[in-house]
């Protein structure tokens, strides 16, 4: 289900662009063949269910894995030029991946000699206003610091790309919105691309300008969040018979919560649905379960 | 080259406690027993003073070289080590993916550890036993003072024996590491797959080899293989018997570094040393190779 149809985005080259992306462990098969292009300048979020394939596809995009198929971030094969594509591309895949035995000083100097487009003064200013000093070990730092500092870090790398995956996992909620909300006001431009992988999809959902699905190492979705908003209601109904009646448009889910049944479609006027009951746009989570959950939630592959 | 440099010296941030803060140790707990044993009256600062007018320049360069060796062994010890633990560093608490985040290849990031292991590592335990040296001819001298011997004179010489065995052990260093490089790349090259237990499969692995030829190609037994003895010549320190070590030790003549190095560079079989830097490279790009392709972040 792809429903990216914005003239531009398909006359400029994608930032990423997979082709045929298979990945096997074994036997097992864990991508199915992905195809996707992700253009530039967009706050993706990637929803998956654990295992499902969301940090094997991040891997492949960041040369850390070697995968059958076609992937080309930034025009290059990540897993053949890696080291080259870093200098343009920047993530997190854990949040406490820092070296722990350095000070935040040496990590700062360090990366000014590693990092062509790493800038201490930015990461410095980043961390203003935080307790992070420079002359701390970074084994010393909470959970919490270590997220500000590693974020303090990627956002003063002049990336084209940055990727995280799962950056807040383990955090308080405190830590997470200042994440995120830091993220957008300081970072964000109209240049830059953002990839995210999260389980708390409703804390990222403000910032997303698309989303892609992934379940069982397929991409079950992969949609603007304006047409998401467009796609999919949620119909709240309570009289059986109106339940009875709405069903006839062929949710893709439903369920029942607190005596309330709950449907959701999948392109179905609003206008139809409106005399059953209320109607609202179901939130990522709510279509992340319903979507996960059906059996063949979209027959045609993601493009 | 500026990337480079920077992971060689985060190296040694990485290691100093092993090649820099415990040899620091080490010569600050010599030196207070030594001092102590002075204040308790253990040694007599008047006798230990007369004692070096006997011949005092071959005391000092004797006490100098014998720290000199302790350097040596405690070097190749923690070297070994260092290349069990260090190529395997990176993984720690998650750290590889911080590695692999930055824009330098992984052939790169171990060779600048090599490259640690020969030069900054070394370096810095050479720095300590120059300190231990300083320190060990300053409580020689006082107590010469103390008995009465000690004249200013008398310094340089000191000064001279001093800078004869600064440079002998700066080549002694410099060759060893030279010669034992392929054995620091082969553990480095097996950390990088398997971690510590690099430590037990370097050791195991030469009598396996042997163990291999001499069923495969016969022999008396398996120590008494072509690789055997080639390990075994591979594995020694190239000072032979009746070299200038031994020709210096019976002899009067005062330590002499030059021909100490000369003596020393003329027993290297280069050729083995290039072979040992070939197959050094061989073994990092191995390593860095596996450690591209393992997804075991």
């Amino acid at each position: 289900m792809t429903e990216l149809s914005s003239a531009p985005l398909e006359t400029i080259e994608p930032i990423v662009s997979a082709r045929g992306l298979r990945k096997s462990f074994g036997r097992k098969e864990i991508l199915h063949g992905l195809d996707f292009d992700i253009p530039a300048g967009r706050i993706y979020g990637l929803i998956g269910h654990n295992g499902a394939g969301k940090t094997t596809t991040l891997n492949a995009m960041l040369g850390l894995t070697n995968c059958e198929g076609t992937i080309r971030v930034l025009g290059e094969d990540p897993f053949a030029r890696r080291a080259k594509l870093m200098e343009n591309v920047a993530f997190i895949s854990d949040v406490a991946s820092l070296p722990r035995f350095l000070r935040v000083r040496e990590l700062f100097a360090l990366l000014t000699n590693i990092h062509p487009n790493f800038s201490q003064e930015k990461a410095r200013s980043f961390l203003e206003g935080t307790d992070i000093k420079p002359e701390m070990k970074i084994k010393h730092l909470s959970k919490g610091m270590i997220a500000q500092l590693h974020l303090a870090v990627v956002m003063a790398i002049d990336a084209k790309l940055l990727v995280l995956d799962e950056p807040t996992l383990g955090l308080d909620i405190t830590y997470r919105k200042r994440f995120y909300r830091r993220l957008l006001e300081d970072y964000m431009t109209e240049e830059r691309t953002l990839l995210i992988t999260t389980h708390q999809v409703d804390e990222i959902e403000f910032m997303l300008s698309d989303i892609m699905f992934i379940r069982d190492g397929e991409l079950i979705l992969h949609m603007q969040m304006e047409t998401v908003n467009d796609k999919f209601t949620q119909l709240v109904v309570n009289d059986p018979e109106q339940q009875a009646a709405a069903r006839q448009h062929g949710p893709v889910y439903e369920e029942t919560r607190f005596g309330q049944t709950v449907m959701i479609f999948d392109g179905v006027e609003r206008d139809l649905l409106e005399p059953y009951g209320k109607l609202s746009t179901p939130t990522l989570s709510d279509l992340f379960v319903a979507l996960m959950q059906r059996p063949t939630a979209n027959p045609e592959t993601a493009q | 080259m500026k990337a480079f440099t920077a992971l060689v010296h985060r190296e040694l941030i990485e290691h100093r406690g092993a090649f820099l803060i415990g040899p620091l140790l080490l010569v600050a707990v010599l030196f207070g027993a030594t001092i102590l044993a002075f204040t308790v009256g253990r040694v007599d600062a008047r006798f230990s003073g007369a004692m070096l007018t006997v011949a005092p320049l071959r005391i000092y360069e004797m006490g100098f070289l014998g720290f000199g060796v302790g350097w040596s062994l405690y070097l190749m010890a923690t070297l070994f080590f260092y290349a069990a633990d260090g190529f395997a560093a990176d993984k720690r608490n998650n750290a590889m993916l911080f590695w692999k985040s930055m824009p330098v290849g992984d052939f790169k990031v171990l060779l600048s550890k090599l490259t640690a292991a020969i030069t900054l590592l070394p370096g810095t335990v050479y720095a300590v036993a120059l300190l231990s040296g300083l320190l060990l001819y300053g409580v020689a001298y006082v107590t010469m003072l103390i008995s009465g011997t000690g004249t200013v004179a008398a310094l340089g010489g000191i000064a001279m024996v001093y800078l004869h065995v600064a440079l002998a052990i700066l080549v002694s260093f410099a060759v060893g590491l030279l010669w034992y490089l392929p054995y620091m790349a082969l553990v480095g090259g097996l950390a990088t797959a398997m971690g510590r237990w690099a430590i037990p499969v370097a050791l195991v692995l030469p009598a396996l080899v042997s163990t291999l030829e001499w069923v495969t190609l016969g022999g008396l037994h398996p120590f008494a293989t072509r690789t055997w003895d080639y390990l075994s010549y591979r594995s020694t320190f190239p000072l032979m018997e009746d070299g200038y070590v031994d020709a210096w030790f019976v002899g009067t003549e005062p330590f002499n570094a030059v021909a100490y190095a000369t003596d020393l560079v003329s027993l290297v079989d280069w050729t083995q040393v290039g072979i040992g830097v070939v197959f050094s490279l061989v073994a990092i790009y191995l390593g860095s190779e596996y450690r591209r392709r393992s997804n075991d972040n």
